[in-house]
């Protein structure tokens, strides 16, 4: 049981990942305040460790 | 300031895919550094004295298509006598561990009893290493018919594989509390749980492993940073312990100066605690010095990994702060070199078998493989074979998490 219970929220937290790294691709293209180049860097980088995650490569 | 910001205008959506996309070049470069060393395959030619390939999950299914499985290589010499267990690489950031026991797998020769040789503890672990740390991902061992490659891993089971952490680990079956990235320390969670995480799985199918092939001498070997007082030593529980002093005297009398510490009664999930209170087997976890993971050393290379010489630990050691004789100097070299470490683990090994023998005639096993000495003469690639070779070619395994075959 405690097996499953493990692997629900495994699987639970990668599917977070997923969510999160939509919202900062979603955020990248689409916001309304702090519109600066800096930002657009900032929220493109921090995609990458999501996508890794994901991919389950990092 | 926040109509100041907003006030801005926004930046061309052309130059957002521009940024995506040299994201997406960085996230590829460095994710193929990650995915390479998450499907290395470390090779070694394999001793004619090899009988048998067993997996940790033979012991515990659920095990088997994990990252955890690992193989076990059986020398059974066919004559009775004792049996002994070696695993390398539980923390596979201390790679002088899994060399060791591919020296051994290479070598061995057993005349009496058996002996089981895990090089790969923690699979999973070796399977991430500290790369974002800048640490390198390999350590190569030069030998006459080229270079050899092993891993350079993590302390812990990689998060791909078991992930989140929990704020507090606590030890089962004790209820110690731990520093959370213990959860995935395999050094912490013996005697491990039949349906708890993977890391637990994998520590209690080493210890149903050790019930059920009745393992009389158990080693686990490691490697510890010189400013730790735990090194260049045997660690062993009361039943072990004298077992240990004698190896230990021995060679500091004869080889290398070599400690003997009593295993710590209150400190929860170790081997050299848990081994011995869950089985009847005898045994012995050994540290040898390794300034890579010291934590004041300069640049973190290959170079300090292959040869340990750090000029923050020389001044450390000029103030009597480190465990060990720092710098060791041989043939020119100063520091904690490769050879030296696998060879201190080699005779290290072969002094507890042989003493265990001594005291008690059931549980002696003969077996041979390279010593300190042989690696001071010859050094350390000379002992690893050429798989290319005609004669080795049939002989070659294939360390991963699966059965692979050599061809591939």
């Amino acid at each position: 049981m405690l097996v499953f219970w493990g692997d629900l929220v495994h699987y639970l937290y990668f599917v977070i990942a997923g969510i999160i790294a939509f919202f900062l691709v979603k955020n990248l293209f689409k916001r309304e305040k702090r519109n600066g180049l800096v930002y657009d860097i900032v929220y493109a980088y921090c995609i990458i460790p999501f996508v890794l995650r994901i991919l389950f490569i990092k | 300031m926040s109509n100041e910001t907003t006030a801005k205008a926004p930046v061309a959506f052309k130059t957002k895919v521009i940024l995506l996309i040299i994201m997406a070049i960085i996230a590829f470069f460095a994710g193929k550094e990650f995915w390479e060393l998450r499907h290395y395959k470390e090779t070694f030619v394999a001793s004619e004295d090899l009988t048998q390939v067993k997996w940790l999950s033979d012991y515990l299914p659920s095990l088997k298509g994990t990252w955890a499985d690992t193989p076990i290589y059986v020398f059974d010499s066919g004559v009775e006598g004792g049996s002994v267990f070696v695993m390398g690489n539980v923390h596979p950031y201390e790679p002088a561990s899994s060399i060791t026991t591919y020296v051994m797998l290479e070598n061995i020769h057993v005349t009496t009893g058996k002996v089981f040789i895990m090089p790969q503890g923690n699979f999973s672990g070796s399977t991430m290493g500290s790369i974002g740390g800048a640490y390198p991902k390999y350590v190569h061992i030069e030998t006459e018919w080229g270079e050899k490659t092993y891993k350079i891993g993590s302390r812990e089971s990689n998060p791909l594989d078991q992930w989140p952490d929990p704020f507090t680990y606590v030890h089962y079956p004790d209820g110690q509390n731990l520093a959370y990235q213990d959860i995935r320390n395999m050094n912490r969670t013996y005697p491990g749980r039949e349906d708890g995480t993977l890391t637990e799985r994998a520590a209690y199918a080493v210890m149903e492993f050790i019930r059920r092939e009745k393992i009389d001498i158990s080693i686990d070997i490691h490697e510890a940073s010189i400013m730790y007082p735990v090194v260049g030593t045997y660690v062993a529980p009361d039943s072990s312990i004298d077992i240990a002093m004698m190896a230990a005297m021995t060679l500091s009398d004869s080889v290398f100066d070599m400690k003997c510490e009593a295993s710590p009664k209150s400190l929860k999930g170790l081997s050299h605690r848990e081994w011995g209170d869950y089985s009847d087997t005898l045994a012995f976890l050994m540290e040898t010095p390794e300034p890579f993971i010291d934590r004041i050393t300069g640049p973190i290379t290959e170079n300090l990994m292959l040869y340990g010489m750090d000029e923050f630990l020389v001044k450390a050691a000029e103030k009597g702060l480190v465990y060990v004789d720092y710098p060791v100097s041989y043939w020119g070299v100063e520091g904690e070199p490769m050879w030296y470490r696998v060879g201190r683990h080699l005779s290290g090994a072969l002094e507890a078998i042989n003493w265990t023998g001594l005291f008690y005639d059931d549980k002696a096993v003969e077996v041979t493989w390279p010593t300190y000495d042989d690696l001071a003469e010859n050094g350390l690639g000379y002992y690893l074979h050429d798989p290319a070779l005609a004669e080795n070619i049939d002989r070659v395994q294939v360390v991963y998490h699966k059965p692979v075959s050599v061809n591939n």
